[in-house]
Order: C-alpha cells, then structure tokens, then sequence
C-alpha cells in the first residue's frame, strides 16, 4: 500500500510540477473554472443579499395584520374597526396604559434612481405614533422623528444612498402639498431602511385614502403569546378574513418569493458556464495526458502501477480547478462582495441591500469547482492508467 | 481533395477534442442566444414615436380621475386618447394564475395601439359590442385552454364586485390577439372598462393612465407640457412622456439589467476564447511538421495560414450555429411550457451578433497560430520536435 502512495506522490509532483510545460493551457482552464464561480456567486451573492435584508426585518414578537390572500401590503385592507378590535387582544404590550400598535398605509411614490437618473418605485408608508417604537433597532441619525398630525417625513438611509429626491431639509410636493424631510432613520440591514415614513392619519388624508389601512403592526409581550393572540383573533367572526402572523415569519415568505428567481438565474448560468469550462478542462487535461504519454510509459514499464498515472492526472486537474475556484472567489469579494444595489421586491418597490457572500456561499462555489475538476480529472486519468507502455514508446 | 476538406480532416483528426471545443463554444452562445433574447423582449416592445403616456406625478401605480381624460384628449396636438386601469386580475390561483388584466374604453384603444390589434372585425365588432366582453394574448388563452365564446371567471386581488360581494367577476372571450415578438400587447387582458367601472365597490371613475397619439412627435414636448401644467397644482398632478421613455424607466427599476447581461456574456466568451485559443495553438504546434511537409510539396505560405484560419472559423461557426439553435429550441420550449413569467421569444438579431462575434472569435483564436504557420521556414519545422 505504501509503494502505492509513494508512486501516486512520484506521479502527482511529476504532473504537477510540469504543469508550466503547458502553462497557457492550464492559465485558461483555471481561468474559464474562475470566471465560471464568478457568475455562479455574483447570482448567489444578490439572492443571498437580498433574502438575508427581507428575513432580518422581522422580530418574533411582533404581529402583523393583512388581509388573507393578499400577495402584498398593497392589495391588503384592514378597517378601522378590526384595528381598535386587535387592541383589545391578549398579551399586547402597553405602553403608558396605550396598546403599543401601529396601523399602516403603504403608497408609491417616484424616487430618482442615482445611477441612471430614471423614476423608480419607492415606498411610502404612513405609521402610527407606535410604529417607530414597534421596529427595534431603528435609530434617527439626522434631524428628528415627523411630528405627528404634521406634513413631515423621515426617510431611510439605503434609499438615500441609491435613489435622490428625499433629501434631509428638502420639501417635497405631493397632491399639492408640502411635504418636508424632517429627519433620517438608519436600521441596518432591513427593508425599513429603503422606505419613507409619515404620519398616517395625515398620509391617509393626503392621498385620498380616508380611513384606509392595508396592514397593522401589534406588538406582544413576547413571542410564545403569539399562539394565543392568533387563536384568540380567529374565534372572533369581525376579524374574520384577516390573516395574522409573526413579522419573522411574514418577512421569510416575502423573501423566498423575491430570491426564488435570482436562485434560478444563479444555477441556470452556473451549471451552463460549468460545462463550457468542464470541456476546457477535460482538453487541457487530454493534453497533459498526451505530452506525457512517453514519461507515462516509462513509468509503467519500471513498475508504476495503472493507479498511480490515474491518480497524478485526477491531482493536476484538482489542483487547477480548485486554483480556478480561489480565484473565483478571491474575483468576487473583491468585484461586488457588500456592494450596495437595488430591484424591485415583492412589495413592488425598490429594495436596497448589499451583495452578501456568506461562508455558506464560499463553500458552494470551491465545492462546485471540485466537482468541475473530478470531471475534468476522471476521463482522462483513465485514459492514462489503461495506455499501453509498449505502444506508446514504439510511437515515441 | 480541396482546402475545405483538408480543413475538416483537420479539424476531426481528434474528434474528442473538437467535440469539447464546440460544447464550450456551443455554450457561450447559447448563453448569448438566452440573454439577448430577454434583453430583446424587455427592451424592444413597440413603440411609436407619436405616443405617449399620461401618468400621475406621484407614481403610476397612483390612479387618475376620470375627467383627466375628456381634458388631455382635447388637449391640442392630441390625436385620439384612450385609458387604462390596473385590474390587479388572476385566473384561479395566484401567483400561477396572475395576468395583466386591463381595463380599457375600447374603441379608442384600438386606434391607439391599432398596430398591434390585427384581429378579425367579427371579433373586435363582438369586443366592442359585449360590455361583458374580453379579449386575450393568444398565447394566454391558449395556457389556460380557454376557447372563444367560453366564459371565464377573473378575480382580482384589489377590487370586490358589488354585484356578487367577491372579488370575482365573469367575463366573455370573445376573440384573441396574435402577440407576435415586440407586440405591446404581450400576454394581455382586455376587458371593459365601463362595466368594471359600474361594478366596483371603491375606486370607481378613476383611471390608471391615458395612453395617447399626438399629431406629430414633433409637437411631443408641446402636448406634455400642455397636459402638466394643465393639472400643475391640483389634487392629481400628471407627469406627460413618450411611450419609449416611460418603457426604458420601468425596465430600469429591475436594475441595471443591460450592464449584468454584458458581464455575462463576456465572462463567457473570455473562458471561450483563453479555451479555444490556447487549443488552437496547441493543435498547429503539434502540426508543425506537416506544415513543413505540406510547404515542401508547394502549398503557399498563404494557402496554410488561410488553412489554419479557415479550420478555427470552422469550428467557431459550427459552435455558434449549434448554440443559436439550442437556444431558440429551449426559448421555444419554454414559452410552450407556460408558467407566469414573462414571455421569451427567440430574438433573430442574435443571429447578427452570433454571426459577428463567431467570426471574431475565430480569428482571434486562429490567427495567432495560423501567422506562426505562415512564417514557420521549412528547415525549422523538420528541425523542431
């Protein structure tokens, strides 16, 4: 077994160290390999981004309210009624003897995307004099919170950095009146921080929505009274329609419905792009093959097993595919890794988030440049192993 | 034997090679094919330079009242109008079952988008004269198996029809429209607009947008500064553009698509081109004593460079027209196959570009061997091993 080891160890250096022989075509199967996981991670690291900002806007204590079936916030209604009957409910949290709860209004305004000066869609969302209380981790960083009852705005700081036309300090004209940028929230790594938010007894008279809420945000005293404030809101016939559930759990279904097709595109392009440079691999590794067919021979000959020559071409065409898969990587952190983009999510407004790769990710993309390099390393290390020694020193 | 058959003797003298050169050639295109495509159908929906679009200034999912329209209509330099609402329509179930589901005043709808309307008159006369009326894209019709003269049931995920309470309402198909690539009726619904309007529980007498055709596009500008300041200031402000514009800002939203499919596709093609470069080069070197032989017997250095190239062209052609066709088949397949995405339809300017860039990578990759073939002296290629 040891004679094995030691021929396998001769053949591999012997492989490997006379990759340079046929530097240019081991150069471009590393680089097709590289080029391949780029593409792969750059898909990857969008969806990644994106669902990892939609899942972590949601706290496990908080309920929120919509109308059952309604894809989005934007087909949603919830009355004023069934807003005051919600309060009632058991365990909501209360804050100076007032339920600490928050019924919202989701409208679409035009922004200015900052890289090609076009309109795009972003959400403005009128709040409750709780609803800032009701989003941990938002903190105002400039200016102060809108005045309630007052044309006022407070705007997140992704959407600024992405899309111009909220400016702090600037007035903005909607429906003929004025509104003013009062302050700027930062709640990092969240969908909050691409929205607006105003007043929403102003922001339902604004924009002609009297009465209208779409969704209610209620705070519990903590996540295990979930169960029951759900249990409780389906006995009563006048919330009947609504559909209740956990803001972790609504924000996990938003964000498999918005990376669903970013993970497509990422594996469709990626197995394509990974056959293109398994056809790359496989010639470079048939040709190293080839070069050595005399060296193989000898070897044979001197009593080098079948395995050992397998062995030293399945190692080379490891070796540059995983070089391919490091550089892949090594490509993608620094070309995109946290990179602030934005779509538009499942809501029908722009979402911005950072490409995110995970080590999850990471391990993804070395993994699939292995299995290019099995391949790649298979067809012709057998060719190698069952090469006839006689015959190809005859040819020589 | 002439040069041509020389060059694919060449060519398959190891076919196992080749083959694996087309495959990752096959590849890239076909990964062009797909990308263009889409570009194609995102980007190049119909447009006439005469229409524009009537939008609210707050966004256009902001809906209009109904007396906007009678104003911009009569707007001077306005030929004929028409207008639309979101009907937030589905069939069944969502999100399987989501469509585009419009409602529109239908006569003045035909003359606006008349070019993309080819319908036989008995259908458009039956559309026009059922209130409860619906036209549908073909290939809509066609993924739900609906036959014309069958009634549908749409639901709506916005609105409740009075009549019945639910968010149901039923409608006649009565005819539908051949979507060809670029059609701007691509996978839609019509339905009238007077009879949702009568049915509906909120929101009735507003509209989504007015589509129009001005007299000239050079009276464009003109006609939206009209129809803005019209309504600068009031209740339901208007933001007035052309039809390309508003459709380059809505594709724009998805991000910068344009820019990822070119980092794409040339991430593709620089794997294709190291790949199939450095496999060119090997193959003549190996030949570089036939190449000697071949001098020898009198072939000029002109006709082996034009052999080494032609072998390359050969092959990058051969890659492209099997990726081409790969992707027109699985777009084909697709768009047979259903589902609620976009349709995708095989874009023939790839042909163009395939044929452009094929002949470019096959120089690319031929001619640096194919110039060592053409300076390689006779003594050198015998002497070398």
């Amino acid at each position: 077994m040891a004679t094995l080891l030691d021929q396998i160890n001769a053949v591999t250096a012997l492989n490997v160290r006379s990759i340079p022989q046929r530097g240019w075509m081991s150069a471009a199967s590393v680089i097709a390999v590289a080029l391949t996981i780029t593409v792969l991670l750059f898909f990857l690291a969008l969806a990644n981004g994106l669902r990892a900002t939609v899942e972590g806007s949601g706290s496990e204590d908080v309920a929120i309210v919509i109308r059952e079936g309604s894809n989005a916030e934007l087909n949603s209604v919830v009355t004023r009624d069934q807003l005051a009957i919600l309060a009632t409910g058991p365990n909501v949290a209360q804050r100076n003897e007032a339920p600490l709860i928050s019924g919202e209004l989701l409208v679409i305004v035009d922004g200015v995307k900052r890289s090609t000066g076009t309109n795009a869609n972003m959400p403005f969302r009128g709040i409750g004099q709780e609803g800032l209380a009701l989003r941990r981790g938002v903190t105002i960083t400039r200016g102060r919170m809108f005045n309630p009852g007052t044309n006022e705005i407070v705007v997140g700081a992704g959407l600024l950095r992405e899309f111009s036309g909220f400016e702090f300090g600037q007035t903005i004209r909607i429906r003929g009146s004025d509104w003013q940028v009062v302050g700027v929230f930062e709640a990092p790594g969240t969908v909050f921080e691409s929205e607006l938010w105003a007043d929403i007894a102003v922001t339902q008279s604004l924009f002609n929505r009297p009465n209208v809420f779409q969704t209610m945000r209620v705070q519990l005293t903590s996540a295990a009274a979930m169960e029951a404030f759900t249990r409780w809101a389906a006995s009563d016939a006048r919330l009947e329609g609504l559909e209740i559930l956990s803001e972790r759990a609504y924000y996990a279904r938003q964000a498999s419905q918005s990376t669903q097709g970013f993970m497509a595109i990422a594996w469709i392009l990626g197995i394509m792009m990974a056959i293109g440079a398994l056809a790359g691999a496989l010639n470079t590794m048939y040709s190293s093959v080839q070069a050595r067919s005399a060296e193989i021979a000898t070897l044979r000959i001197i009593g080098f097993s079948g395995w050992a020559a397998f062995f030293g071409t399945m190692v080379e065409a490891l070796a540059l595919s995983a070089l391919g898969g490091v550089l892949g990587v090594a490509i993608a952190f620094l070309a995109f890794n946290g990179r602030t983009t934005s779509t538009l999510g499942s809501g029908f407004t722009q979402l911005v988030f950072k490409f995110d790769l995970s080590p999850g990710l990471v391990i993804t993309a070395i993994v699939v440049a292995i299995i290019i390099g099995l391949f790649g390393g298979l067809f012709p290390g057998i060719r190698a192993a069952r090469q006839k020694p006689q015959l190809e020193l005859a040819a020589a | 034997m002439n040069d041509l058959t020389l060059m694919s003797k060449n060519l398959w003298r190891k076919p196992v090679r080749t083959i694996l050169l087309i495959v990752s050639i096959t590849i890239a295109f076909l990964i062009l094919t797909l990308m263009l495509s889409f570009n194609h159908a995102l980007n190049n929906v119909n447009t006439l330079p005469t229409r524009m679009v009537t939008l609210s200034k707050i966004n256009f999912t902001e809906s209009l009242p109904i007396a906007h329209y009678d104003r911009i209509a009569r707007t001077e330099g306005v030929a004929v109008a028409t207008h639309m609402n979101w009907f937030g329509g589905y069939y069944q179930e969502m999100p399987r079952g989501f469509l585009p589901v419009f409602a529109i005043d239908p006569e003045t709808y035909f003359q606006v988008y008349a070019e993309d309307l080819q319908i036989p008159a008995a259908q458009r006369d039956a559309f026009f004269n059922e209130r409860t009326a619906m036209l549908a894209a073909a290939p809509v019709a066609e993924r739900f198996g609906w036959r014309v003269g069958q009634r549908v049931p749409l639901r709506s995920n916005i609105f409740t029809n009075a009549t019945t309470g639910a968010d149901t309402w039923e409608f006649t198909l009565v005819g539908t429209i051949p979507t060809p690539a670029g059609s701007s009726q691509t996978g839609s619904v019509l339905i009238h607009y007077d009879y949702y309007n009568e049915t509906v529980t909120f929101g009735r007498d507003r509209i989504g947008w007015v589509p129009f055709l001005t007299t000239s596009a050079q009276v464009n500008d003109r006609v939206a500064n009209a129809i803005d300041q019209r309504f600068a200031n009031s209740q339901d402000e208007t933001s007035t553009q052309d039809e390309a514009t508003f459709n380059k800002s809505f594709a724009a939203q998805l991000g910068n698509i344009g820019l990822v499919i070119t980092l794409v596709v040339g991430a593709a093609f620089v794997a294709i081109l190291l790949i199939v470069g450095t496999t060119m080069a090997l193959a003549v070197r190996e030949r570089t004593k036939e190449v000697g032989v071949m001098k020898t017997l009198g072939f000029s250095s002109d006709r082996v460079l034009r052999m080494v190239l032609g072998e390359s062209l050969l092959l990058s052609f051969l890659g492209a027209a099997f990726g081409v066709a790969a992707g027109a088949g699985l777009l084909s397949v697709l768009a047979a196959g259903g589902g609620g995405g976009p349709q995708i339809s095989f874009a023939p300017i790839v042909t163009l570009w395939a044929a452009l860039i094929a002949m470019a990578l096959g120089l690319v990759t031929g001619l640096p061997p194919a110039l060592q073939a053409y300076r390689m002296r006779i003594v050198d290629a015998f002497a070398r091993r």
